[in-house]
C-alpha cells in the first residue's frame, strides 16, 4: 500500500518535468492508464478478504484522484505559461499609424446650405427649386422689373438669348412656387444664380438662399424675427445684433437690407422685403387676402464668415487641401 | 453719386459735422459706400512758384528749381516733371511733410541739394492724374497751405442710389432728404435772376412727339465768351463730383445737373439750321456723338434735329457737330422733361451710359424744367456774359400724380407696429409731402420727383424709411402651422453627397460653364448652349456634362502633388430640348491615383475600374447593372460601361480615353462616372424578411469558358433560371494564363443555397449543382474544370 502511496509523488514529479501538454498526456497514461499501477491495483481488490475491500478501494480512489489534481494543475500551468509566451511573442507597436481609406469631404457651401435648411426647416420652411436658364418673365417681369427697367441694370445678367437669362437669383423660384402653389405659403429656395462679375469677392456663378412666407398677417415685424432669429442660431451668437436698411428692389415694398455687427462694422448679409402688390397679383395671389415676406441671402458670404476665409476664389478651384478640412 | 461735404454744408444753416452724416444717410437709404478724406494733408504742402529753373548737371531728365514758397529765402528743389517751368504755381511739400506713403526729407539727388518736392495730384493723394506736377490757379497765394488753397477741409462721399430714387442724384435731392431725416432746416434758394435786357427768341421749335416729350424749354444766350478761364471752385466741385472740367458753358450745364439734378444741354446756335424738331429718329439715321462714336438709329429713338441734321440723342449725349467748343459765341440751352418710359434701355442699346441718361431714365422732377433753365442761364452769363433770350416753353400732358390713400390701419398691418397718426403726419411733413388728413388716413399726393410713390405700400415705406426700421420690433408670426411630411421614396442630393464623402471623395463646386472647344469635342455636344455675353472664352458655353470642369479640377490638384484624387459634383449638365432647355440634375466623378494613401505594411496599388465599379455600386441603394453599351468618345470603350437601374440607362463609367489622356498631359488612368441623380436617388418601397436560421450551403465551381463571355450575364443566366433554393450566385476568382487554353478564362463561381424549413440533404444539393452546371453548359459552352 504504501508503494501506491508514494505514487502521487512520483506522478507530481514527473508531471512538473515536462512543459508541453501533449508531453502531459502522454505520462498520464503511465499513472492513470489502463495498464497503469492503480487500474492493477483495482483488479487486485477482489482478491482481498470482504472487509479489506471499501478501505483499500477507498484508499486507491483517493490516490487517484489526487494525481488527476496534480495533472490537472499542471496542465492551467502549462497552459498559463503557454498564453504568457503567445502574449510576449504577439505584442505589437500600437504607436504605429491605422491602416485606413482617406475620408471624403463635403463643400462648405453644402454644408452651409444644409445649415441653413435645417434652421428653416425647423420652423415649418419647405425646400424648393427651380431652373437656372430662366426665362425673362420669371427672372424680371413678373418680379415686377419691366424689360429696360433700370432695375434690369442693377443685375450684370448673362443672356442666352433676348428670351432666355442665367438667374440672377433665386427670387424667380418664388414666382414659380406661387404660380402652382395657393396660399399660405412657406419655402426656401437655395441654388446657383449667376452674375456678369469676377474678382476676389465676385464670382460670375455664386450661390444664393431665397425665403418667402406668405399668409394673411405676415408682417415686417416677423420678417424681422425670422431672419434675426435665424442669423443668431447659424451664427450660434443670441446677442448678434442685427440692422435693417432701407433700400430698393422692385420686388419688395417696403424693401431693406440685413446688415450683421461683425467686429466692429456692419456687414451686409442680404436683401428682404414684403412682397410688392404687383408681384403677388401677377402669381394670382390675392393681395387685399394675403401679405408676407421674401429675403435673399448669400450663401458664400455667411459661409466665409463662418469658416472665418476672406476670400472667394477657395470656393472654387478645387484644390484638396482646402477641401479636406471640411471633413464631415 | 459722388459729391463734396463741403458743398452740401451750404444748403443748411448747421455745419453737418454735428450730425453723423455717413450713418445719417445709410440709415435713410442712401447707402454710402466710400468717404474719401483730402483734409488728411500736411500743412507743410504749400502753394509755390517756380521762379528759376536750371538743368540738373548730373541728369538729363531733371532740373534744378528755384521755389517761392512764402519763406525768406527760396527753396532748391530738384525736380523730374516735364511740365516744370518758370512762373507756374505749384504744390510744394517741405521738409518734414509727410505724404501718403512717405516723409520728406533734406536730400541730395546726383550730388545737387533738394529741400523738398514738387507734387502731382497723384502724390497728393487727390486725383489718379499723375502726368507731371500739378498747376495750380495762378491767382493762388504762395505761402498758404495747399489744404486752404483747394479747400481740402473735405470728404467726398460715394453713395449707391438706388434706381428708384433719382431724386437724390443731386445735391439738393440729398439735402432735402437730411432734412426729412434730421432737425437740420434745408434752405431753398433759387440762384439769381438775371439783370439784363431779354430779346427775342429767333429759333422755331417743333415738338413732334409729345408723349416722350411733354415739356421742352429753350433760350438763345448771345455773344457769350467762352474762352473764359473756369474758376476754381467751380472745377473743384465739379471734380470732387466725378465730373471733368471742358468749357465755361459745358461746366455750368454739369455742374447745375449736380446741384438740382436737371440735366441741360448747351447747343452752338449757330451750327443749327432752320427749326429744332423734337422727334423720333428714322431707322437707319446715323449720329457722331460728343465722345466720337458714331451711332446708327433703330428708329424709335427720341432726337433733337433741325432741319438738316440730327444735333443729339435726346436725353442722353449731343452730337459732335452743334457742339460747344471754347470757340462757340451763340448757344442755345436746352431744358426739357423727357418721359422715363421712352427714354429707358436706348442709352444701354447703344452702350452710352451719361449722367443725363441716368437721370432722365429714373426720372426728373418736371415741375423744376423751367427753374433750370434759369439758373443754368444765370451762371452762364454770370461767367460768359451774353445776352439772353425769352423762354420758349413747348408743355403738353405732364405726367399726373394721382392722390394716394394711406390708411393707418395698413401701416400696422404691413409692418406689424403701430405708428400713431402724429408721428405719420410728422414724417409726411419732414418730406414735404402734402396730403389731406381724412378718417382713419391721409391721402397724399406725392411730388413731382418722386416717380417711386405710386401705391399704399409706396407710402407705407416712406413712413417707415423716416420713422425708422429699427423702431420695428421682432415678432414671430402668428400664422396657419404645418408639420413638414417625410420624403421616403428619394434620397436627397445631401444623403448621396454624404454617401460620397463617406466613400472617400472630395465635393467639389465648379462653374455651370465651360469653354466652348471643350464642350463641342470632349462632350460631343454639337447643340451649344452659348451665353450672349461670356465673361471670357473659357466660361462661355452652358456644359451638358460636368466632366469638362472636373479634368480642370484634376489637374489642378495633380499639379498640387496629390496623388490620390477622388472629386465629385452634384450639380445640373444643360441641354437643348424643343421648348428650350433641359436642365438634369447629375452626380460626376474624376478618379486619379493611388487606392488608398501611402501607408507602412500596404503595397501601393494604382485605381482600377472596378474600385470606381465598386464605389457606385455601394452607393446606390438599389441593384445597378453595367453594361458594355456604346459608350461617351471621352471613355476608353474597352473600360468603360454605361450604368443601368431597373434595366433604364443612367450613366456611364469608365476610363479615360488614352487620346484625351494625352491631350490633356495626365500621365496616369483616369476614371470618370456620370449618372443621373433622380433614378439613382428613387427608392423603391421595400419588404423586409427575417433571416433564417439554418446556415447556407456553400458549393465552388470552377467552370472554363471564351473570354470574351460577361461574367454578368452568366450570374444573371443561373438566376433567370430559377433553380430552387438558390440563394445567391457570384464569381470569386478569375484566371487565364498557364493550363488554360489561349482564348479562354477559368471562373470559379460560389453558389449559395438554403431551405426556409429544413436542411438541404447531399442530394438535393448535386442536384442544385448539376443544375447550374447545365444552364453554364447549354448557354456559354462552359466546361468544367
Amino acid at each position: 500500500m504504501e508503494e501506491l502511496k508514494k505514487l502521487i509523488q512520483q506522478a507530481k514529479d514527473d508531471f512538473s518535468k515536462v512543459s508541453e501538454l501533449s508531453d502531459l498526456d502522454h505520462i498520464k497514461s503511465k499513472y492513470l492508464g489502463k495498464q497503469g499501477p492503480l487500474n492493477e491495483a483495482m483488479k487486485g481488490l477482489s482478491s482481498l478478504p470482504n472487509k479489506d475491500k471499501p478501505i483499500i478501494g477507498a484508499l486507491i480512489n483517493d490516490i487517484k484522484k489526487s494525481i488527476e489534481k496534480a495533472l490537472s494543475d499542471r496542465k492551467s500551468e502549462i497552459q498559463i505559461h503557454l498564453m504568457n509566451d503567445q502574449l510576449k511573442n504577439e505584442n505589437i507597436d500600437v504607436t504605429l499609424d491605422g491602416k485606413k481609406q482617406n475620408k471624403g469631404t463635403l463643400h462648405p457651401i453644402s454644408i452651409t446650405i444644409k445649415t441653413i435648411e435645417t434652421i428653416f426647416n425647423s420652423i415649418g420652411f419647405s425646400s424648393t427649386t427651380g431652373p437656372e436658364i430662366e426665362d425673362d418673365y420669371h427672372n424680371f417681369t413678373a418680379l415686377n422689373i419691366p424689360e429696360s427697367h433700370p432695375a434690369r441694370a442693377m443685375h450684370d445678367t448673362f443672356y442666352l438669348n433676348k428670351e432666355y437669362v442665367l438667374r440672377t437669383h433665386t427670387s424667380s423660384v418664388q414666382i414659380r412656387y406661387m404660380e402652382n402653389n395657393p396660399p399660405p405659403l412657406r419655402i426656401i429656395s437655395p441654388g446657383r444664380v449667376y452674375r456678369v462679375d469676377s474678382d476676389a469677392t465676385h464670382s460670375p456663378m455664386f450661390h444664393q438662399i431665397e425665403g418667402l412666407w406668405i399668409d394673411k398677417k405676415v408682417s415686417f415685424a416677423n420678417l424681422k424675427w425670422v431672419t434675426q432669429s435665424f442669423l443668431q442660431k447659424f451664427f450660434e451668437n443670441d446677442d448678434l445684433q442685427i440692422r435693417f436698411r432701407p433700400s430698393f428692389f422692385p420686388f419688395t415694398e417696403p424693401s431693406a437690407e440685413i446688415d450683421m455687427k461683425w467686429n466692429d462694422g456692419w456687414l451686409e448679409i442680404g436683401g428682404c422685403g414684403m412682397v410688392h402688390p404687383n408681384v403677388l397679383s401677377q402669381a394670382g395671389i390675392d393681395y387685399n387676402l394675403f401679405q408676407g415676406f421674401a429675403f435673399g441671402l448669400g450663401v458664400e458670404r455667411l459661409a466665409m464668415l463662418k469658416y472665418g476665409i476672406n476670400d472667394l476664389r477657395p470656393f472654387f478651384n478645387h484644390d484638396i487641401r482646402f477641401l479636406n478640412q471640411f471633413k464631415v | 453719386m459722388q459729391f463734396s461735404k463741403k458743398w452740401l454744408n451750404e444748403f443748411f444753416d448747421k455745419d453737418l459735422n454735428g450730425i453723423d452724416l455717413s450713418n445719417t444717410l445709410t440709415q435713410g437709404g442712401l447707402e454710402v459706400e466710400e468717404i474719401e478724406d483730402l483734409s488728411t494733408i500736411s500743412d507743410l504742402v504749400v502753394v509755390g512758384e517756380i521762379v528759376e529753373i536750371k538743368k540738373h548737371p548730373n541728369a538729363d531728365r531733371l532740373n534744378i528749381c528755384q521755389v517761392n514758397a512764402g519763406e525768406k529765402d527760396n527753396l532748391q528743389i530738384v525736380c523730374g516733371a516735364p511740365n516744370a517751368r518758370v512762373g507756374i504755381k505749384i504744390p510744394c511739400a517741405k521738409v518734414g511733410a509727410k505724404l501718403d506713403k512717405f516723409e520728406i526729407k533734406q536730400a541730395k539727388l546726383r550730388g545737387i541739394d533738394s529741400s523738398g518736392m514738387l507734387c502731382s495730384a497723384k502724390e497728393l493723394n487727390i486725383s489718379n492724374e499723375s502726368e507731371g506736377i500739378l498747376e495750380l490757379d495762378q491767382n493762388s497765394k504762395v505761402g498758404e497751405t495747399l489744404k486752404n488753397c483747394l479747400s481740402l477741409d473735405d470728404q467726398i462721399f460715394h453713395l449707391s442710389i438706388t434706381p428708384n430714387r433719382p431724386d437724390c442724384l443731386s445735391m439738393r435731392g440729398i439735402a432735402k432728404e437730411i432734412s426729412a431725416m434730421t432737425d437740420l432746416n434745408y434752405r431753398k434758394e433759387i440762384n439769381k435772376e438775371i439783370n439784363k435786357e431779354i430779346n427775342k427768341l429767333n429759333i422755331k421749335v417743333n415738338v413732334i412727339n409729345k408723349t416722350a416729350c411733354p415739356l421742352y424749354c429753350l433760350r438763345e444766350i448771345r455773344k457769350v465768351n467762352n474762352k473764359n478761364e473756369v474758376p476754381g471752385w467751380l472745377k473743384e466741385r465739379l471734380k470732387r463730383g466725378g465730373i471733368d472740367s471742358i468749357n465755361p458753358v459745358v461746366d455750368v450745364t454739369n455742374y447745375m445737373m449736380l446741384e438740382h439734378g436737371q440735366p441741360t444741354h448747351a447747343f452752338d446756335l449757330d451750327k443749327i439750321k432752320g427749326v429744332i424738331h423734337v422727334r423720333n429718329a428714322k431707322k437707319g439715321e446715323t449720329l457722331l456723338l460728343l465722345n466720337h462714336q458714331e451711332i446708327t438709329f433703330f428708329g424709335d429713338e427720341l432726337v433733337i434735329a433741325d432741319d438738316e441734321n440730327i444735333l443729339a440723342l435726346a436725353g442722353i449725349m449731343g452730337g459732335l457737330e452743334a457742339s460747344v467748343t471754347n470757340d462757340t459765341t451763340n448757344i442755345l440751352v436746352e431744358s426739357a422733361f423727357f418721359a422715363p418710359i421712352n427714354l429707358s434701355g436706348i442709352a444701354r442699346r447703344h452702350s452710352l451710359n451719361t449722367e443725363s441718361s441716368h437721370r432722365f431714365e429714373r426720372g426728373v422732377d418736371f415741375q423744376y424744367t423751367l427753374d433750370a433753365l434759369n439758373e443754368t442761364s444765370a451762371l452762364v452769363i454770370d461767367l460768359c456774359d451774353g445776352e439772353p433770350s425769352v423762354i420758349l416753353k413747348e408743355e403738353s400732358a405732364l405726367p399726373e400724380r394721382n392722390k394716394i390713400m394711406l390708411r393707418s390701419e395698413k401701416v400696422v398691418q404691413i409692418l406689424g407696429l403701430y405708428i400713431d397718426e402724429n408721428e405719420i403726419k410728422k414724417t409726411l411733413n419732414a418730406l414735404k409731402f402734402s396730403f389731406e388728413e381724412l378718417e382713419g388716413g391721409f391721402q397724399v399726393t406725392p411730388p413731382s420727383y418722386r416717380f417711386d410713390i405710386n401705391l399704399e405700400e409706396d407710402l407705407v415705406e416712406e413712413v417707415i424709411r423716416i420713422y425708422g426700421f429699427d423702431k420695428i420690433e421682432a415678432k414671430p408670426p402668428t400664422a396657419s402651422t404645418e408639420i413638414l411630411g417625410l420624403e421616403s421614396k428619394n434620397r436627397s442630393a445631401y444623403d448621396i453627397k454624404v454617401a460620397m464623402a463617406a466613400l472617400g471623395y472630395h465635393e467639389i463646386v465648379s462653374y455651370s460653364f465651360i469653354e466652348e472647344s471643350l464642350e463641342r469635342e470632349f462632350h460631343e455636344n454639337k447643340n451649344l448652349i452659348k451665353l450672349d455675353n461670356p465673361i471670357a472664352s473659357q466660361m462661355s458655353v452652358m456644359r451638358s456634362k460636368l466632366w469638362g470642369s472636373h479634368i480642370d479640377a484634376l489637374t489642378y490638384n495633380i499639379n498640387r502633388g496629390q496623388a490620390q484624387i477622388r472629386l465629385f459634383e452634384i450639380a445640373s449638365s444643360y441641354t437643348k430640348s424643343k421648348s428650350g432647355y433641359d436642365e438634369k440634375q447629375v452626380l460626376s466623378g474624376v478618379v486619379y491615383g493611388s487606392s488608398y494613401p501611402e501607408q507602412w505594411g500596404l503595397k501601393s496599388k494604382k485605381i482600377d475600374f472596378y474600385e470606381v465599379k465598386g464605389d457606385l455600386e455601394t452607393l446606390s441603394a438599389e441593384e445597378l447593372t453595367f453594361k458594355k453599351n456604346k459608350v461617351p468618345g471621352a471613355l476608353h470603350p474597352g473600360q468603360s460601361a454605361s450604368v443601368l437601374k431597373n434595366d433604364k440607362p443612367i450613366g456611364w463609367v469608365g476610363q479615360l480615353h488614352p487620346k484625351w489622356k494625352q491631350k490633356f498631359d495626365i500621365q496616369e488612368d483616369v476614371f470618370l462616372f456620370e449618372i443621373d441623380l433622380g433614378p439613382l436617388s428613387k427608392k423603391a418601397p421595400k419588404e423586409f424578411h427575417i433571416p433564417s436560421k439554418l446556415l447556407p450551403i456553400r458549393k465552388d465551381i470552377s467552370v472554363v469558358v471564351d473570354k470574351d463571355i460577361s461574367v454578368d450575364d452568366m450570374v444573371q443566366a443561373v438566376k433567370k433560371a430559377n433553380i430552387n433554393y438558390i440563394r445567391e450566385v457570384k464569381a470569386f476568382d478569375i484566371y487565364e494564363g498557364k493550363n488554360i487554353e489561349k482564348d479562354k478564362k477559368s471562373i470559379a463561381f460560389l453558389i449559395l443555397m438554403q431551405d426556409t424549413y429544413k436542411t438541404l440533404e447531399e442530394g438535393q444539393v448535386n442536384n442544385i449543382v448539376k443544375k447550374v452546371l447545365k444552364v453554364l453548359q447549354q448557354q456559354y459552352k462552359a466546361t468544367l474544370r
